[in-house]
């Protein structure tokens, strides 16, 4: 009271190192503006090496057709769907941030969403590759897009979750892609006025002339709200019909009502570890750990927290129905998954997304580096699982037991895979080193509020007034041995870099 | 004014409406002798309050966990709703005991008669069963319970402790509530509401359900705010406060309708005759109350409170949220009454003819892998009904016409003012007990300039 800032003294900064507007912009420009550095260029040869790779998979596919996979009658969809709903799922947790996290003024946004953006941008982009090359005939993909066409009344069915699909997709993308330019305006615009020659002129062309007048900034900001509130919907209604594709079939375990919020629940979730495990890697990378600091992480670690267990409460409420149902095609589809050929899997997934996640409940695990990005890691492996598990051990057994089958890819859909991952990769590079990965503006935007010196100043206020001392994790405690970990890999990280 | 009085004349308030609600639950069950109608509205009410204190309660441990800060100004308001709880949880178990006593037949499962002759209700018995519903509800409700004092607890030891005790324990128990009170919630709903239809399921239905509540309660909370400031309470509840429960009851809303239209919509595409007979039961003899469902809770809120500024105009609130919260108790109301008709028609049909119809049926269903063109004329036999009563179904809505199944009656009105007059006298009483404003919560100056 009385300093200005109404700010609760327990809440940690999200900007460190005492900065200053202007510390702000060096920091988050400066890795666009020097020459890459060896670790990105060793990650752009992998990349690039996995696009060459995969992409003669790819090449192959095209040429050869579906016959270049394993796939057979009984299992139509295998890798490819696998794959395409995984990186959907991916794409989510950037919608998930810009829109909704700003319509929640969640103020740690600032420090992620940039790049989290970036991620659905390209996640999307590789999405949309499989089913793409799975129709088999790529030259003709245009035949998905309903227009009066020369042959005859062959229109697209409008009945088909697939065709949704295309229309829920494409809009996604749309909105995404402009929910991220709209953000990058004002910081091409930072980077324009810092560069010289060539450069100056291009940033000048992407940033459309924007002077930062309040004119820019106020269309700018309503611009930014129209865009969430559409993207609202957007994030809840993809994955929704993506989880259509399975549900609206008489297929058992794929015909549940529960699959729409629960498959958004598992794009969040996996949404959110591919961030971690690129913002873990980016920060220490381009020494952004003032901008995305442990509480960033702290907070996603607590989405995926969240998200892992509205997620296992779906799979067991699936697993419990399947039983009360008294349906016996349903409760074979169940006991298939556990205890059929792909049984692996199906653990896999309970192991990955049902219990580990739950370790986020323990702070120390939450706040650590290490933990964070392994589990990151283990979210997503878990659900690819998932994905797997529906599709695949779905069609194995299906209701004629002389059809029944068993699947595994060939190395052309691991190629195929991998290319994915390749370009995916590519494309995030080549995004850290043109634009700045951290919002400039809106970290610029909340600084008066988190900002460290700021919170220390509110903080010290508060404790006189009320003679309460107030213990952050961020101080060194050196009594409480749940922060040594931490500690450790903080102090870990400054050494590298100094 | 820090401290809420309850007065005289809200008291004579609260009691008239219980009044009303003894009233017209005797004239039920003594001077028409209908008892299934007086427990499913028992039923019903219970069910509708008790979720509003667990959804109050849960929203408040769920602030607690995301470190959130805006509505500390008002949250002895959720609070206060939360001490239902203990009330609402012993008169489910009075209808357990209902169930044990043979009071009532809300339950098809747990008549044993019919479970002989049924082996879908025999597949089930194992979790449709007395005992089980007896020790979940006690358990499990008795957790509620136990979490909701402590919480109380907690809070009101930070008005004269300032410090981070309350804070930091809170949140331990918050964690443990959102997990396993959330977790139990979904077998609470299968077993008080699912279970009324006790053929049907769907994987959707506790979530569907628990976002009801969420609604409910984002909607009584407006309508308390709007009064209390009318009384003088809570100076600082600002319209920026209203905007955001505005946000919620408008964001809530939509959570609410894409639950209902994705369960909806799921089961009408894939056209399996078990679980089409839930909608197709709603849809042919419940029109009013299946369409009307749509309308008050999607169709209006979505329209009205879309723009920002009526967000903050409180006639407009108050006109959405009393349609909203009367909207999700009709929702209640249509997901148990025709549930509880239909099990009415199995017994009755069951004791003049008991050849078992059901078992044999739900054998021909499972070889005849759902036929598409029988699953539309299966549907009432499915449940029970030979041909003869079927022949009954013919006449439009016959269903939606008999008062307190088809349409709340008076008696239903007067029931459910009985219940919120209970409600209001457990939350005013509540409400009084403490100070409005957590004077010692950390988030409290941030509450106060709060901007939506």
């Amino acid at each position: 009271m009385g300093h200005g800032i109404f700010v609760a003294p327990t809440r940690k900064p999200l900007v460190t190192g005492s900065k200053s507007y202007h510390d702000i912009t060096e920091d988050i420009c400066s890795p666009a503006e020097k020459a890459p550095s060896v670790a990105w260029v060793i990650g752009m040869l992998v990349s690039l090496g996995l696009v060459a790779f995969g992409g003669a998979c790819l090449l192959i596919t095209i040429w050869v057709g579906i016959g270049s996979w394993n796939l057979n009658r009984t299992i139509g969809w295998g890798w490819d769907i696998t794959n395409f709903v995984w990186w959907i799922g991916i794409g989510h947790a950037g919608t998930l941030i810009s829109a909704i996290l700003l319509l929640f003024r969640q103020k740690w946004r600032t420090g992620v969403n940039r790049a989290a953006e970036a991620m659905t941008i390209f996640a999307v982009i590789c999405a949309a590759l499989f089913p793409g090359i799975h129709m088999g005939r790529i030259w003709l993909a245009f035949f998905i897009f309903p227009y009066p066409n020369t042959r005859g009344p062959l229109w697209v069915n409008f009945n088909s979750p697939l065709l949704w699909d295309v229309f829920a997709i494409s809009t996604y993308f749309t909105v995404s892609l402009l929910f991220w330019y709209t953000g990058l305006v004002p910081d091409f615009a930072t980077l324009r006025d810092r560069a010289k020659g060539m450069r100056k002129r291009i940033y000048s062309f992407l940033s459309f002339g924007w002077t930062g007048s309040a004119k820019h900034w106020q269309r700018h900001e309503y611009l930014s709200l129209v865009l969430a509130g559409l993207a609202t919907p957007l994030v809840l209604s993809v994955h929704t019909i993506v989880s259509f594709d399975f549900a609206t079939s008489v297929i058992p375990g794929w015909h549940t009502t529960i699959f729409p919020p629960y498959f958004v629940a598992g794009a969040i979730f996996s949404g959110f570890a591919m961030v971690q495990t690129l913002m873990i890697v980016s920060r220490k990378v381009m020494n952004l750990q003032d901008y995305i600091t442990i509480t960033h992480i702290e907070a996603m670690n607590k989405i995926i927290l969240l998200t892992g267990t509205i997620v296992g409460c779906a799979y067991l409420t699936e697993l419990f129905i399947a039983w009360y149902s008294g349906y016996i095609y349903e409760q074979f589809a169940f006991m298939n998954r556990a205890m059929g050929p792909y049984w692996w899997s199906y653990f896999g997934m309970m192991l990955c997304n049902v219990i580990t996640p739950q370790l986020f409940w323990i702070k120390k695990i939450r706040r650590s580096i290490f933990w964070t990005f392994f589990l990151s890691i283990v979210v997503n492996i878990g659900m690819w699982f998932e994905r797997f598990v529906i599709i695949a051990t779905t069609l194995a057994r299906d209701y004629l037991p002389s059809s029944w089958s068993y699947y595994w890819p060939s190395i052309i859909e691991i190629g195929v895979y991998l290319f994915t991952f390749g370009l995916f990769f590519t494309l995030y590079l080549i995004f850290s080193r043109v634009a700045p990965v951290v919002a400039i503006a809106e970290v610029k935007h909340i600084l008066k509020y988190n900002g460290d010196q700021y919170l220390a100043k509110n903080r010290e206020d508060y404790e006189a007034k009320t003679g309460v001392k107030v213990v952050l994790d961020e101080d060194k405690v050196t009594d409480d041995p749940n922060y040594e970990v931490d500690d450790q890999i903080d102090a870990n990280d400054l050494d590298e870099n100094n | 004014m820090n401290q809420f009085t309850f007065t005289g004349k809200q008291k004579t308030f609260t009691f008239s409406l219980m009044f009303v609600g003894l009233l017209t639950a005797l004239i039920c069950l003594f001077m028409k002798g209908d008892g299934l109608r007086f427990w499913s509205n028992f039923l019903h009410n219970t069910v509708f309050f008790v979720g509003i204190s667990f959804i109050s309660l849960f929203i408040l441990c769920a602030k607690s966990l995301a470190y959130s800060g805006w509505q500390t100004v008002f949250k002895r308001v959720w609070e206060a709703m939360s001490l239902f709880m203990p009330i609402g949880v012993i008169f489910l178990l009075i209808i357990t005991l209902g169930i044990k006593m043979g009071w009532h037949d809300l339950y098809h499962w747990a008549d044993a008669d019919s479970v002989a002759h049924d082996k879908l209700l025999q597949a089930k018995s194992p979790f449709l069963n007395f005992t089980n519903y007896f020790l979940f509800t006690l358990i499990v409700g008795g957790y509620w319970i136990f979490t909701m004092y402590a919480y109380r607890r907690l809070s009101l030891r930070e008005d004269n402790n300032a410090g981070l005790y309350s804070f930091n324990k809170i949140k331990a128990l918050a964690g443990v509530f959102l997990f396993a009170g959330g977790y139990l919630a979904c077998i609470m709903i299968w077993l008080w509401v699912m279970s009324i239809d006790a053929h049907w399921y769907s994987t959707m239905f506790a979530w569907y359900s628990a976002a009801s509540w969420l609604v409910s309660t984002i909607a009584f909370t407006v309508l308390m705010m709007i009064y209390l400031q009318g009384k003088g309470y809570f100076p600082k509840f600002t319209d920026e406060h209203m905007h955001d429960l505005g946000k919620y009851l408008f964001g809530f809303s939509i959570f609410w309708t894409y639950l209902w239209f994705s369960q909806f919509m799921l089961i009408w595409y894939a056209n399996i005759g078990e679980e089409t007979t839930y909608f197709k039961l709603r849809i042919d003899e419940y029109p009013v109350l299946f369409y009307g469902n749509l309308v008050i809770n999607f169709l209006l809120p979505f329209f009205v409170l879309m723009r920002n500024s009526t967000k903050r105009k409180h006639g407009t609130m108050i006109f959405v949220a009393i349609f909203v919260f009367f909207g999700h108790w009709m929702d209640y109301f249509q997901m148990i009454k025709p549930g509880v008709v239909e099990t009415e028609h199995h017994l009755a049909h069951a004791a003049h003819d008991d050849h078992g119809s059901d078992t044999k049926h739900l054998d021909d269903a499972h070889k005849d892998e759902h036929k598409k063109e029988d699953a539309h004329k299966d549907d009432h036999a499915g449940d029970g009904h030979d041909d003869t009563h079927g022949d009954g179904h013919g006449d439009a809505h016959e269903e939606s016409l008999r008062w307190g199944f088809g349409m709340p009656g008076y008696i239903e009105f007067g029931m459910f003012a009985g219940f919120l007059g209970l409600f209001l006298f457990v939350f005013f009483t509540g409400l009084g007990r403490a100070s409005l404003t957590p004077e010692n919560d950390i988030y409290l100056d941030e509450s106060y300039h709060h901007h939506a």
